[in-house]
């Protein structure tokens, strides 16, 4: 795999992982909203 | 609506990146820098973003003035954070390419440089956000502070870098022309669609820390009783 491929992939594994957290924040202050 | 946002900003970035990785790079004829040139698609969205935050965040701040509702402190001071969150990686980014093309991560290049002055004035916003203990004059000092740092931000992007050389010649170059022959259709394109994505993402952003803030404010009133 070259430099470039590299660099796709971790750029991707980086924003999978940003995307599931702010996943996460949402599904918890929505929850939150609903219970208030 | 917020739903389709949320996916549009999901799906555009994630289609952006393998796609900014498989395409040609759009400094294609570059000496140095040709592959790095792949950092635009990334760093330019950003850059535009955290501009376009911080004179969101000004306009709530006036609106906060105007109005006194929480809601839009909280989204003035939201968007300030996003807009600074923008700037970091957009310099983060912009360091990387300059190592990559002008041979060092610092250049003292007067967009770095002023980008960089951005990121001190809302850094201090911050701490000047978390200096006093009363509510009330935080969010009013908030809105003030937002406003006149609103207000020279469009100097520092737009009129000062323009007042020196600059190694972002070539760049602008390319950002400008964008859809004209500089820049082809698939590399136009492709910067569209990353500029509507981190577009989306700020909004989706803007909502959840605004929603954020709000449950924050709730859980503080109910310790403090």
């Amino acid at each position: 795999m070259n430099d470039t491929m590299s660099a796709m992939v971790a750029v991707l594994v980086t924003w999978t992982g940003v995307v599931w957290y702010l996943l996460r924040v949402d599904r918890r202050i929505n929850r939150r909203k609903d219970s208030e | 609506m917020m739903d389709l946002i949320r996916a549009g900003a999901i799906v555009l970035i994630t289609a952006v990146v393998v796609l900014a990785f498989t395409m040609p790079p759009p400094l294609a004829s570059m000496q140095s820098g040709k592959e790095a040139s792949r950092i635009f698609f990334f760093h330019v969205p950003m850059a535009q973003m955290s501009f376009v935050a911080f004179i969101v965040a000004a306009v709530y701040g006036i609106s906060y003035l105007r109005t006194r509702r929480v809601s839009h402190d909280h989204r003035a001071a939201t968007s300030a954070e996003l807009g600074l969150t923008f700037s970091i990686v957009a310099s983060i980014t912009g360091a990387l390419w300059a190592r990559q093309a002008w041979g060092a991560y610092w250049n003292w290049d007067p967009r770095q440089l002023f980008l960089f002055v951005m990121i001190l004035i809302y850094g201090a916003f911050f701490a000047l956000r978390q200096a006093t203990g009363d509510v009330e004059v935080r969010r009013r000092l908030s809105a003030v502070y937002l406003i006149m740092a609103g207000a020279i931000s469009p100097f520092l992007y737009f009129v000062l870098p323009r007042l020196y050389t600059s190694l972002h010649g070539d760049a602008n170059q390319v950002v400008l022309s964008a859809g004209s022959s500089n820049m082809s259709g698939a590399v136009g394109a492709v910067f569209a669609s990353s500029i509507i994505g981190f577009a989306l993402l700020y909004v989706w952003l803007l909502n959840l820390g605004t929603a954020a803030a709000r449950v924050g404010d709730t859980v503080g009133a109910a310790t403090d009783e």
